[in-house]
């Protein structure tokens, strides 16, 4: 097993043509940690993956892996002198190969003899429940089951850093989180470096120990899911990591990083010790989670009213649609009861997951 | 861990790969031809002429039945590609993807064509429907259709017979490796038959563009067609124009070179319309994920019928004429039907093997194609790939579009332009004494037809290459292939199927090639194709189409050998490339 690597990006940057797909990213990567770059299509995520595996060559900037420049004005290690793996969004199996060969492919490069090789294959089909398959070739296998193969074949060669391309986007509900499971759980046994790109929020929280937001070529925020979730760095964060709705507000007071607020709604209401990076006199947004909305049957402490326009049932409760009366849309509010459409129900929130910053932070 | 000691400057290694192909395409190809179009400009450069400028040649060339030439080559080639792509795209379509019976018969078919030089083809339908001739001795009256043949209908129906396997071939590939989801994505949504060609066929563009602009460029560069089918009907076309250019007395050079240089122009069109149709549009459908493929599953009454139809129409374009072709061989007169009849003889199979003394040894002759062969397919498939390997790129802009109009120009070039090319260059005193003598070697003859082969076979290759998935490179990439080992061990495992047809293809190609191996012949080392086209033009005839006919056996038996072998070495996922898991 390889040690897992320390990367280091220094100011990268990548242009194709008159297009910036990168600019400025920055960042230091701890040996072992399973880091997320979360982002909508176009703003470079896999631009930058792709700079790590060295299949793209950075414009300009650096990238060391355990203190070794890889990519740098006058150095440009290749991808197979990187000591990594990676899982393509197409699987990238080859069709050729049977599946234990695709395996196998990565093994060759650590010099084992063949015996060695078939033994460690079996092990790991075995291990991610696809040793029955064996011998079929890529074409005779599911889309899970390839996933599996390529996840295998990532796994195989032990080396300090795994990238992982979208590998999920593919597949169905139940295999993507099956498959989830296992990437965290066999990623983090084999102790690589694991850098994984997704658009998709909650898959960034449930497997990252750091998630970096990129948009449109920019690294915008680089925290804990905790972090992101709690203090998004901006308005484009916020969004992007899921959201019920946004209220208009204005800063009343403000201590500690925390605010008093009045919610701009037909009947104004305060809001107190709500997160925030704004200044007293602002008026701001109010960025509100899902999980700080609650709804009641009637009206109890401070809050406002809100028309149910859907409710669907989600096997533990309901999510439900709404809006308040100035016309302001909330979606994903979960209630273990369900309030019927057309009803009125009064909604309250929870200040731990709201923040409230201004349209313009950066 | 190390990442040291690898620190190369892939910059410099891309601009020094380029500049090497660059030198090579241009001692190939470039350089012969521009000295050949010099001289539209300098006749003097060359002692061909006295004036060092001159644009005189410019108006005699667009002037009387050299201008009447070009405008007859452009509409001839631009019908034959439309005809020739179309068909193509439909004979593909019904053998890869519906259960027509036979398919098999049909690919080898192609094959056959694909061997037959042009002036064998015309040979067999002269045979045929001349007055006298087959046709006569079967009762029928071919006059009419006799008068037909010699003029446009007549080369445009040769000239699109020949293309139709170059076509085909492209037009398959690019099926073969499409998976059927989107047929069925066209079905689900209650689309008809006609629905699915609509959205199929656009997925498969690059593909027909490039059946289209092999067709119209190697019907624009053809000869021997020309030559003998226009020339009767006061039909002329350019290559024919050009040629008489050439050979007249005086030898008017710079009027050839302008129609060398309207031939090539031409060929701008068509590569603008392929790029403006399939710009920005990724083909890349081989690889790992690549769906089955599911055959459209015709009734039985309909099955019948349509492989009826297909054989009748493929049997009277190649067959009926392949035999016509053949029956002379089995004569011992020029003409097939005399006034006492038919006299059937295997005379001259037999003198093919102990000639009379007129005739240059055969065995010879075949042997230096087969050894030429060689060489020039493996050279060709080397570098046609890596030429392929630039046009399938996505975002190759103005080095790829450059490299396109090159390849596409090259193929429009006529071998005797070509012929004539490589000898003004490399018979120039300055060259021949001072940088390297290859005049009248066998390495020049190589070379000259590499440059002949590659441009075809590089277009060929751009529809299979571009439906290579550039993740199959990229993965073997990051787990630990060098770049020559990452593409040895995905790319030419993918493509294996494909650069042996192009070997093979090549290697049979050149064994029939003229026009270049006729102007840089060797002495007393001449290639089998000069021997037979020397011996046909003698009243020895029966004797070369005899020769001609074992050539052709030998060919097959050839290709039989490689394909077999392939079959035997090839590793069973290799084989799969192409098939697999098609739902019959």
């Amino acid at each position: 097993m390889s040690q897992p690597t320390h990367i280091a990006i220094r100011q990268v940057e990548k242009v194709f043509g008159p297009k910036t797909a990168l600019r400025d990213i920055s960042v230091d990567i701890a040996p072992g940690t399973f880091v997320v770059l979360l982002g909508p299509s176009g703003s470079g995520k896999t631009t930058l993956l792709r700079c790590l595996a060295g299949i793209e060559r950075p414009t300009s900037g650096e990238i060391l892996f355990n203190d070794e420049v890889v990519v740098g004005a006058s150095t440009f290690v290749s991808p197979d002198r990187r000591h990594l793996s990676m899982v393509f969004q197409d699987y990238a199996l080859w069709p050729h190969l049977t599946v234990s060969q695709n395996v196998a492919f990565a093994l060759q490069r650590r010099g084992s003899n063949r015996d060695q090789i078939a033994e460690k294959v079996s092990a790991l089909l075995h291990r991610l429940g696809i040793d029955q398959l064996a011998s079929r070739f890529p074409n005779e296998l599911s889309g899970g089951e390839q996933q599996r193969v390529a996840l295998a074949r990532a796994l195989a060669a032990e080396v300090g850093l795994i990238l992982f391309d979208e590998p999920l986007s593919n597949l169905d509900a139940d295999r993507r989180e099956s498959l989830r499971i296992e990437i965290a759980t066999l990623a983090r046994e084999s102790g690589a470096t694991v850098v994984y790109i997704t658009h998709d929020q909650s898959e960034a929280y449930a497997l990252a120990d750091v998630i970096g937001v990129l948009s449109a070529g920019t690294l915008v925020q680089w925290g804990t899911p905790e972090n992101v979730y709690r203090e998004p760095a901006t308005p484009f964060v916020a969004r992007f990591t899921g959201l019920a709705g946004e209220l208009p507000v204005h800063v009343e007071h403000r201590r500690d990083g925390r605010a008093d607020v009045t919610l701009l709604l037909d009947t104004p209401v305060v809001v107190r010790d709500c997160p925030t990076n704004t200044t007293v006199g602002d008026d701001a947004t109010m960025f509100v989670r899902p999980s700080a909305v609650q709804l009641h049957h009637s009206a109890s402490g401070s809050g406002f009213w809100m028309n149910i326009t859907d409710s669907a049932f989600v096997g533990r409760g309901y999510e439900h649609v709404g809006v308040t009366d100035g016309e302001i849309r909330f979606t994903k509010i979960f209630s273990t009861e369900r309030f019927e459409r057309g009803s009125r129900a009064w909604v309250t929130l929870d200040t731990q997951a709201v923040y409230v910053m201004n349209e313009r932070s950066a | 861990m190390n990442y040291s000691g690898t620190a190369l400057n892939e910059r410099t290694q891309r601009v020094a790969s380029s500049a090497l192909l660059w030198i090579v395409l241009g001692l190939l190809v470039i350089v012969p031809v521009v000295t050949f179009l010099l001289t539209a400009f300098s006749p003097r450069m060359f002692h061909l002429g006295p004036q060092w400028i001159s644009f005189h040649s410019f108006r005699e060339a667009f002037q009387g039945s050299t201008g009447q030439g070009i405008a007859d080559s452009l509409w001839v080639s631009s019908a034959v590609g439309l005809c020739a792509s179309a068909a193509a795209t439909a004979l593909a379509w019904l053998v890869q993807r519906t259960n027509m019976r036979g398919s098999r018969f049909i690919s080898g078919l192609m094959w056959v064509q694909l061997l037959i030089p042009t002036w064998m083809m015309t040979i067999g339908w002269t045979n045929l429907i001349m007055p006298g001739e087959v046709a006569s001795a079967f009762g029928f009256n071919t006059t009419r259709l006799y008068h037909l043949f010699y003029g446009p209908v007549g080369i445009m129906l040769i000239l699109t017979t020949a293309a139709l396997p170059f076509c085909y071939f492209v037009v398959s590939a690019g099926l073969r490796g499409l998976g059927s989801e989107f047929e069925d994505a066209v079905r689900v949504h209650g689309g008809s038959t006609v629905r699915v060609l609509r959205t199929v066929l656009p997925i498969i563009a690059p593909a027909i563009m490039s059946a289209f602009v092999i067709a119209f460029a190697e019907s624009i560069s053809d000869f021997g067609v020309a030559f003998t089918l226009g020339l009767n009907d006061h039909f002329p076309m350019a290559t024919f124009t050009l040629f008489n250019a050439i050979t007249q007395n005086p030898a008017n050079f710079s009027v050839a070179a302008v129609i060398a240089g309207v031939l090539i122009l031409c060929t701008v069109p068509p590569i603008f319309l392929q790029s403006k149709i399939t710009r920005g549009r990724s083909y890349a459908v081989l690889g790992g994920r690549a769906r089955p493929i599911r055959r459209h599953q015709f009734s039985g009454v309909t099955r019948n019928l349509v492989t009826f139809a297909v054989f009748s129409v493929l049997i009277a374009l190649i067959i009926i004429p392949l035999v016509a072709s053949l029956a002379t061989s089995f004569t011992h007169t020029i003409s097939f039907e005399t006034v006492t009849g038919v006299h059937w003889s295997l005379a001259s199979y037999r003198q093919v093997f102990s000639p009379p003394p007129s005739i240059m040894s055969m065995g010879a002759g075949l042997a230096l194609s087969n050894h030429l062969g060689l060489y020039v397919a493996t050279g060709t498939v080397i570098l046609s790939y890596v030429l392929a390997t630039r046009l399938a790129r996505t975002s190759g802009g103005l080095s790829q579009r450059i490299t396109d109009v090159f390849l596409l120009g090259s193929i429009a070039i006529p071998g005797v332009v070509l012929g004539v090319g490589y000898i003004l260059f490399y018979n120039q005193g300055f060259i021949a004494n001072h940088v390297m003598s290859l005049y009248q070697t066998m390495p020049l003859l190589a070379m000259g037809l590499m440059a002949s082969a590659v441009p075809g076979q590089s277009r060929l290759l751009v529809g299979p290459v571009s439906q290579l998935q550039s993740s199959m490179i990229d993965a073997a990439r990051v787990h630990g292939a060098a770049r020559f080992r990452a593409w040895c061990s995905t790319a030419l495992p993918i493509l294996s199927r494909t650069l042996t047809w192009a070997w093979v293809l090549t290697f049979t190609k050149t064994i029939s090639e003229l026009a270049v191996a006729q102007m840089l012949v060797v002495p007393d080392h001449e290639p089998i194709s000069v021997i037979l086209e020397t011996t046909l033009g003698t009243v020895f005839a029966p004797i070369g189409v005899a020769a001609t006919v074992l050539v052709l056996g030998e060919m097959l038996g050839i290709i039989g050998l490689v394909l077999l072998a392939y079959r035997v070495v090839a590793p069973r996922g290799w084989r799969r490339i192409g098939t697999i898991g098609e739902l019959s």
